[in-house]
């Protein structure tokens, strides 16, 4: 029952500097991030030519979804602390914000309780850098945005039909789309330059088994979205829990107790990590 | 812990972040127990919210957060692992309304 041809879907995608429908913010950033070889000095000077945009990073970079004991007053170290992929993901997640809650709304506190989550379990899992799993939780919903900003009718139907007949959003997508808003996601990765491994989270976080390079920060950030959804934080799509997979989940091995640090890690933060306005 | 605007602030409540006047002094000490005087004291320095002990403030009442609860779960509940997960969030989520 496709009604879009996936090809189509992901040559808009790629394209996506040229949709009308999407806003001149996300067209910008999207631009300056899919640049080949940009420096960790471009972005810096970037957010730091906006006041506006420098407050918003440096509220998130503070926040609960990077846990830093300390606070991070500038960009540029925020930058060198946290590096060039994770400035990026920080980036897009505060200029999409509010296209995120035009779109769907609760999609961005679903977002940054999984980017909460996500680190959480890093952290347990005594990961190099948890940061990175972090941004992989706060962006890896962000397919949906696209789907809805340029196939709004035919996502909105998805909704509906995945309320009606209990199912999870990405198989209401499949229907339509022959392609789910983690492909989309993956696409849209891949184009604004994110390492192999943050595609393959995104593209993977429902289906981890498949992930071949980052096994573990695909289950985590499967298991978090899962948690998350448990817990009730936020609306993304529908209001179902997803069965964990047990492949990802025997791999995280979290004991009872860690469940309960996660879920109350992020009932703690989810009122501090508001709106980065 | 929940961020509690002053007007809602009552005594007995206990302060989860010190408050901190403007030139960096702290006022009130993380865990202190707020009294009337105290609250008005706060008030008078222009603060708007503080951080107080405690679960967050609900805003659905304990009976609908867990009839949500078992509608998103439902369908799911006999999966490998759901049920255990089920009964912590369960958990979880009364802890907050005590």
């Amino acid at each position: 029952m496709s009604e879009i041809d996936s090809r189509i879907l992901r040559h808009k995608v790629e394209s996506i500097n040229t949709l009308p429908t999407v806003p001149a913010v996300l067209k910008k950033l999207s631009a300056v991030i899919e640049k080949p070889k940009i420096t960790v000095v471009e972005i810096s000077s970037f957010i730091s030519s906006d006041p506006a945009l420098t407050s918003k990073v440096l509220k998130m970079v503070n926040s609960a979804i990077y846990g830093f004991p300390g606070r991070i007053a500038s960009v540029s170290h925020a930058t060198m602390l946290l590096g060039l992929n994770v400035i990026k993901g920080l980036l897009l997640g505060v200029s999409v914000f509010e296209l995120m809650q035009k779109t769907m709304n609760g999609l961005y506190e679903h977002s940054l309780a999984c980017a909460i989550a996500s680190r959480v379990i890093a952290q347990k899992k005594e990961l190099k850098e948890p940061e990175e799993v972090s941004v992989a939780g706060l962006l890896h919903d962000i397919g949906k945005v696209i789907l809805l900003l340029e196939f709004s009718e035919p996502y909105e139907s998805a909704m509906n039909e995945a309320r009606e007949k209990n199912l999870p959003i990405f198989e209401a997508e499949k229907n339509r789309f022959d392609a789910t808003h983690a492909d989309v996601g993956g696409w849209l990765a891949e184009k604004w330059r994110f390492p192999r491994n943050l595609i393959e989270v995104i593209q993977f976080h429902h289906r981890p088994a498949l992930a071949k390079n980052a096994p573990l920060e695909t289950a985590i950030v499967h298991v978090a979205d899962m948690l998350v959804r448990a817990r009730g934080f936020g609306f993304a799509g529908e209001n179902l829990v997803p069965e964990v997979n047990p492949v990802a989940w025997e791999l995280l091995k979290l004991s009872d107790q860690d469940i309960r640090d996660i879920l109350s890690e992020m009932e703690d933060n989810m009122e501090t990590a508001e709106e980065p306005t | 812990m929940p961020k509690v605007p002053v007007s809602q602030l009552k005594p007995g409540m206990k302060l989860a972040k010190p408050v901190v006047a403007k030139n960096g002094m702290v006022m009130l000490g993380e865990a202190t127990e707020l009294t009337q005087t105290w609250i008005e004291r706060i008030d008078d320095m222009g603060i708007a919210s503080v951080f107080i002990d405690g679960p967050p403030v609900q805003t659905v009442s304990r009976e609908d957060a867990l009839s949500a609860l078992d509608a998103r779960f439902a369908p799911i509940e006999d999966k490998p692992y759901m049920k255990n997960l089920k009964k912590i969030v369960r958990e979880h989520i009364e802890g907050l309304y005590e």
